[in-house]
């Protein structure tokens, strides 16, 4: 574990040298991200414009919820990039490299995918956040930041572990899957309050992919929404259970790639 | 012992797919699968510091066996021991001890400089820092290096590249190391360049190198030891001397006389002597026998007749891979 976190902070600093080298596209990136996140804002705001609530909730509540939705998402996304898992490591084989290696196989494909400029829409997120809170005039207590860094760290554990899920699937075919970007749509469900849903997505949302432990549930508890605070106490279980349940596909599905080879 | 392999197999179970729109539908619901042994009772064993190339035709298993050599794919039955360890069971450590190069994939940071990919290495494989730089000094030097170090991976012609991964393959000093089709694609200079570093590496750090290889002259300028694998299972283990004693073809000497000569004449000299006499021209003459007669019939012929010159062809090792390729398997593995 201490090397890989050693071997984080290597690969962190050649990451920013290549990225630097290639400083428009380094801006240009920075720029696209920003506005792409600002069009969903807006998307929000328009609905708004039209209905002074969905359900029971507030703009800015949902304002809100979408803000804390960033935060995890971002962090996730700076340690895990390997979308094209599938095609880079399976199809072309650099898996077996991997595996030469003395280093974690899933540590390795992580370090390899790292993304620290993604940290920047988590910044985004805990401003619109904060600003949000601030229209809403939520009070904050003193334990407050503690519970959000726990819910965060759960939060990302619950992306983790369903990705990891999906890119090990890559193990068992190695055919080309359209899975990881339909989970993908499917999460940006969890950004909106759940209960505007029906039953079956909300279901689904919760137990199944449960997306909706990265967005709705734990920010209910600084919306101070009683009636959700059972799911709210139910994120770090949910975190712990769906990471585990990563690693358990992952270790099975590099199991098979020994097996059987291609 | 450095490397002992025991009755190791290999088993894949390959999905046949059905021709066809209507076929391609069956396949969803019931799948054929056919059982192929890639591996199929190898077994052998290697010294420390020797140097051996595994041969074989695409297919013959050489892939898999080195896959499983250096833990990527568990065996499905047999022992296979290197350094002490099971490579399937304590990769981690294992992998520690060895060097691999897939001469098809690149091991090196695309978009990084050698000399960056080098750092991140030394770390991947926690060298110490002021041993690992005095070796990879070495590395620079001797594989010629120093002018294309700071370079991006991806601007490299293939020879630079190679070299790269040769020194990155060797970055923690392992014992043993893989190549697997080191040189192909290569011109002769940069052949030449990394046979020589090969060499002189096996020679000063008795690092035991395994090679697979199409170019039979890697094999030549290198190894004296060759495994030849035909559908998954050895057919020959030896030295290349004995290698090229079993399937070598006969050896060639052409004679330039002085005089106008016919093959009768030399027929005459040689008696009865098992040999194919041809002639190119009037002065010049082919002879065609067992290696073993060599010094018999040069020394008949240049008493015999006045030579101006000669030349002697031996068998290449690529004409010997020629004919154990051709000769059906059966018949090899009972010689």
């Amino acid at each position: 574990m201490g090397q890989v976190i050693r071997l984080f902070s290597d690969y962190l600093s050649q990451y920013f040298k290549t990225k630097l080298s290639y400083r428009a596209n380094f801006f240009s990136e920075l720029v696209s991200n920003l506005v792409f996140e600002l069009m969903r804002l807006a998307f929000i705001g328009i609905v708004f414009q039209h209905v002074d609530k969905l359900k029971e909730w507030t703009l800015w509540e949902i304002v809100f919820i979408y803000g804390y939705f960033m935060i995890p998402y971002a962090l996730f996304s700076v340690f895990f990039g390997f979308w094209d898992f599938n095609e880079r490591y399976i199809i072309r084989g650099e898996m077996d490299r991997i595996l030469t290696r003395p280093v974690n196989p899933l540590a390795q494909v992580c370090l390899e995918s790292i993304a620290p400029d993604r940290i920047f829409s988590a910044i985004t997120g805990f401003i619109i956040m904060i600003y949000a809170a601030f229209q809403l005039k939520l009070s904050i207590a003193w334990y407050d930041p503690f519970v959000f860094v726990l819910l965060i760290i759960s939060s990302v554990m619950i992306y983790a572990g369903v990705y990891t899920a999906i890119a090990a699937v890559s193990f068992f075919s190695d055919s080309r899957t359209g899975i990881a970007p339909m989970i993908w749509n499917i999460q940006n469900y969890g950004q909106y309050p759940v209960d505007v849903y029906n039953n079956i997505i909300r279901f689904i949302l919760t137990w199944i992919l449960p997306f909706a432990f990265v967005g709705l549930y734990p920010s209910a508890f600084f919306l101070r929404k009683a009636e959700w605070y059972t799911y709210t106490m139910l994120t770090p279980v949910m975190g712990i259970v769906f990471f585990l349940i990563g690693l358990v596909v992952w270790n099975l599905g590099l199991k098979k790639y020994s097996g059987a080879g291609s | 012992m450095m490397i002992q392999v025991q009755d190791l197999q290999k088993v894949f179970q390959i999905h046949q797919a059905r021709s066809g729109l209507s076929g391609a539908f069956r396949d969803l619901f019931n799948r054929n699968y056919k059982t192929v042994k890639a591996v199929d009772g190898l077994t052998f064993s290697v010294e420390e510091g020797e140097m051996f190339a595994l041969i074989g035709e695409n297919g013959a298993g050489k892939s898999t066996t080195i896959k499983m050599l250096t833990g990527i794919l568990n065996p499905t039955a047999g022992e296979i021991r290197i350094n002490g360890l099971v490579p399937y069971k304590e990769r981690e450590k294992y992998v520690n001890s060895i060097g691999v190069v897939f001469g098809q994939r690149s091991q090196l940071w695309w978009d990084l400089s050698p000399m960056e990919s080098f750092r991140l290495l030394r770390r991947v494989y926690q060298v110490d820092e002021t041993e690992g730089v005095k070796w990879l000094d070495r590395l620079i030097e001797e594989l010629d290096m120093q002018s294309f170090l700071n370079q991006p991976v991806r601007k490299l012609s293939l020879g630079q590249r190679m070299r790269c991964e040769i020194a990155a393959s060797l970055i923690h000093k392992p014992k043993l190391l893989f190549l697997d089709e080191p040189t192909v694609g290569l011109d002769v200079l940069v052949k030449q360049k990394i046979r020589e570093f090969l060499r002189n590496l096996n020679e000063t750090e008795h690092t035991t190198v395994l090679l697979t290889t199409h170019d039979v002259s890697d094999i030549e300028a290198l190894c004296k030891r060759v495994i030849v694998m035909d559908k998954g299972q050895l057919i020959f283990d030896g030295l290349l001397a004995e290698l090229k004693e079993r399937w070598g073809s006969d050896t060639e000497v052409t004679f330039h006389l002085k005089k106008r000569t016919t093959t009768d004449d030399v027929r005459q000299v040689l008696g009865d002597l098992p040999c194919e006499i041809t002639q190119d021209n009037e002065i010049t003459v082919k002879l065609k026998f067992k290696h073993e007669m060599l010094p018999y019939v040069l020394s008949t012929i240049m008493s015999a007749f006045e030579v101006s010159d000669v030349k002697v062809q031996e068998t290449s090792t690529e004409e010997i891979v020629r004919n154990i390729y051709s000769t059906p398997s059966e018949v090899v593995s009972h010689a």
